[in-house]
Order: C-alpha cells, then sequence, then structure tokens
C-alpha cells in the first residue's frame, strides 16, 4: 500500500482539493451568469470524485508494477465520472472542458508523486498513469455518447414537426413537406396522410415540394407510393412546387409521374383543388350583392 | 443555336426547326423550365412543322420536355408533326408523346386553350384581376 496516496486520501486532501477546485475554476469558461448553486454542485461532484479516484489509486493498485492487466474501474468512480462528463455535454460545452479538468488533477497529483521522497514511484508513476488514462477515455466516450443521444432525440422531434397535415378547407388537405426525405420519413408522412384523409374524409389532397432541397429518385419513389396510396382510398392529389431544376432533375433520371397533376405554386395547386370539390374564391362585394339581393 | 421562347400572354411558343446537338437540347430545357417558372404559364406549345426527320433522340428530347413543363404544370401540345414523320416515329415504335398533338399550331393553340379553360387555377387569376 501505498503511504503517498494514503496521505494524499486523508491528511492533505483538503489542500490538494482547493488546489484543483481553483485551477478547474481556472480552467472553466467564464460564464458569470452561471448561478451559484450550479458552482456549489460542481465542487461537490468534485470532492466526490477526488476521494473516488484516490480509493481507487489506494485499492486497486496492481501488486507487480508489470502487470499491464487492466483492471475494470470500480462501479462508483464510473458512476460518478458519467456523471461528471455528462454535464458539460447537456449543456452544450466543449468536450475538452471535462477531460481537461481530470488531467489537471493528474498533474497535481504527478506533481506530488514526484515531489515525495517515497521510493516505490517504479510502481505508482505507471499505476497512475494506467489509472488515468483509462478515465479520460471514459470521459470522452461519456461526453460523445450524451451527445449522440441529444442529437437523436432532437431529430425525433424535429421529424414529428416537420410533417404536419393541415386541413386546408372542407375536404382539402394540405401537406406541406419540409427538409429531407428519407425512407424513414416517407413512410411516416404516408401513413399520416393516410390517417388524415380516413379521418376527415379528403376528396383531395395537395403535397407540397416547396420546402424539398432534392428531388432524386428514391424521394420521387417515396412520393409516388404515398400518390398511389392516396388514390386506393379514393381521393386525388396534386403536387405542387417542384422547382425548374426539379422537375428537369426527376425527367432526366427517367422518372414519369404519368397523370399526375403538377403545379407550378401552392397558389395553382390549391385552386385546382378547389375545382375538384365544387368551390371558388370569390369576392365578398358579389357575395354580398347576391344575398342581399 | 438558342431556341427563340415566344409569349404569347401565358401561353409559350417555340419552334424547332434544326437538330439538336445534346448541348443544345440541355440548354433549350433549361431556358424553357425556367420561362414556365418564371410566369407561371399555363400552356407551351412545341411547333416541330420544320423538322422533316426526327429520330429517336430528338423524339425523346421532346419527350423529356414535355414532360418536365407538365411537372411545373402547364398543358402541352406538339404542333405540326409531319405525315412522314409521323410514319417512321410509329415504325421505330416510339409513342412520341403522352401529349396532345396538333396537325398545326392554329389547332395546337385550340386544344391548349380548351385544356386550359378546364384547370383550376385560371379562375384565380379571374378573381385576381376583379
Amino acid at each position: 500500500m501505498s503511504s503517498l496516496f494514503d496521505d494524499l486520501r486523508h491528511s492533505r486532501r483538503s489542500a490538494i482539493l482547493d488546489e484543483w477546485l481553483s485551477a478547474l475554476r481556472a480552467g472553466a469558461p467564464q460564464h458569470t451568469d452561471a448561478p451559484a448553486s450550479m458552482l456549489a454542485r460542481s465542487d461537490t461532484e468534485a470532492q466526490a470524485l477526488y476521494d473516488a479516484i484516490l480509493d481507487a489509486l489506494i485499492e486497486h493498485q496492481p501488486a507487480d508494477s508489470r502487470s499491464t492487466a487492466a483492471k475494470d474501474t470500480p462501479v462508483n468512480l464510473t458512476a460518478l465520472l458519467r456523471q461528471w462528463s455528462a454535464e458539460p455535454a447537456r449543456q452544450g460545452l466543449s468536450p475538452a472542458q471535462p477531460i481537461s479538468g481530470l488531467l489537471a488533477l493528474k498533474r497535481i497529483l504527478l506533481r506530488e508523486l514526484i515531489a515525495s521522497p517515497d521510493s516505490s514511484r517504479d510502481t505508482e508513476l505507471p499505476w497512475l498513469e494506467q489509472l488515468f488514462d483509462s478515465l479520460a477515455l471514459l470521459t470522452f466516450e461519456t461526453f460523445g455518447e450524451t451527445r449522440e443521444r441529444m442529437i437523436a432525440a432532437q431529430s425525433l422531434s424535429l421529424m414529428e414537426l416537420s410533417t404536419p397535415v393541415l386541413r386546408l378547407w372542407h375536404r382539402i388537405l394540405l401537406l406541406p413537406l419540409v427538409g429531407v426525405i428519407d425512407t424513414q420519413r416517407a413512410r411516416q408522412i404516408t401513413e399520416r396522410l393516410l390517417e388524415a384523409i380516413v379521418q376527415h374524409e379528403a376528396r383531395v389532397s395537395i403535397l407540397d415540394l416547396t420546402g424539398v432541397p432534392i428531388i432524386d429518385t428514391s424521394v420521387a419513389q417515396h412520393l409516388m407510393k404515398t400518390i398511389d396510396a392516396t388514390r386506393l382510398l379514393g381521393t386525388r392529389t396534386v403536387m405542387t412546387g417542384i422547382s425548374p431544376e426539379g422537375a428537369q432533375t426527376l425527367t432526366k433520371l427517367g422518372i414519369r409521374f404519368g397523370d399526375v397533376i403538377s403545379r407550378a405554386t401552392l397558389r395553382a395547386g390549391i385552386a385546382e383543388a378547389l375545382l375538384m370539390v365544387d368551390r371558388r374564391i370569390a369576392p365578398v362585394e358579389a357575395r354580398r350583392a347576391t344575398g342581399g339581393a | 443555336m438558342r431556341i427563340p421562347i415566344l409569349r404569347l400572354d401565358r401561353i409559350l411558343l417555340v419552334s424547332i426547326q434544326i437538330d439538336l446537338s445534346d448541348n443544345d437540347a440541355m440548354e433549350f430545357q433549361s431556358d424553357l423550365v425556367e420561362r414556365v417558372a418564371e410566369i407561371e404559364a399555363t400552356g407551351v406549345a412545341i411547333d416541330i412543322t420544320a423538322l422533316d426527320v426526327v429520330d429517336s433522340y430528338m423524339a425523346r428530347v421532346i419527350n423529356d420536355t414535355a414532360s418536365m413543363v407538365r411537372l411545373l404544370g402547364a398543358e402541352v401540345v406538339i404542333c405540326g408533326v409531319q405525315p412522314f414523320v409521323a410514319l417512321t416515329l410509329i415504325e421505330m415504335g416510339r409513342d412520341l408523346l403522352g401529349a396532345d398533338c396538333a396537325f398545326n399550331l392554329g389547332q395546337g393553340l385550340e386544344i391548349l386553350k380548351q385544356r386550359i379553360a378546364e384547370r383550376g387555377d385560371i379562375r384565380f387569376t379571374e378573381d385576381e384581376n376583379d
């Protein structure tokens, strides 16, 4: 057992910890509006992490200095470190922040180790390196995982947002498509549209593609499937908002939309849809005149 | 050679009088679709009276142009297919178009106007002009 690590864990704990905490504050991004409660929490977090790291250094030190067999990091340390790394990831800070904090502690401990008169450095130095290497790795992994989870959650909510089916008029539905259409989204679009058609007993649905940046073979195929499905429900579909470039690309790709009605603008599409349900938009004056007469 | 695109209110007229090279065809197609989108054309008449020979390449160019224009929401009519041209096209087994064909420009415009009158968006224009 190392007397130095014991020393650092107990008798000189507060001195080393203070040094680390001030190093952390110096390295932390300068958000002056950070509430005091957040600083206090990160202090207690750092204290717990410090204790856990030193416990691991003391208790899990391999007896043989040459044994490089990686020992499992203690569970409580892993949990603490995950929290340590996940918090900055959630706040959108850079991954350097939790890792540099960890490395600051490593520097302090290394300095102490080298300054100590104890002659057991040969075993302690590699052990310290090894532990901190694995901790840094874990920190980075956790950071990446947290970010990835955030991105997945965001893209899910974006998808929810981006496929609304609007009831434009009695028996007319409008489906404004925005963004890139992939297989999964295409299926979701079709499902929603079909549900809405059944629910509102729609006669016409308008597919507006103004917000779709790229129309390629797969997007076109998805659209054709959607349109075919709506036809099976007995409704007609009007496509609107294809750009001149989009029209050229689709034709050059050899995609034929056949007898699907297509209009350049949403405005023209709405007019077409209104015609299909025998409606028209008329000036208010004319209405008043006929109604008042 | 650039093919001139003539405008007759919201109808566009193009007359193809020579065989188009690859580049000419591309240029012609993009010119036409840009113009269709720009003025929100309701109809396009493609006149090929002056073509004595239509090979499979030209047939495809005309075909593609018609689908592009239709995707942009305008009606298309092909005018002035010569008897000999019609014969060769049938023999090549190529269906020239899903689009309507007319013997001359006058009949083509008649067909266009008739189809445009059946459309919904023309009513919007009437409303706006009120």
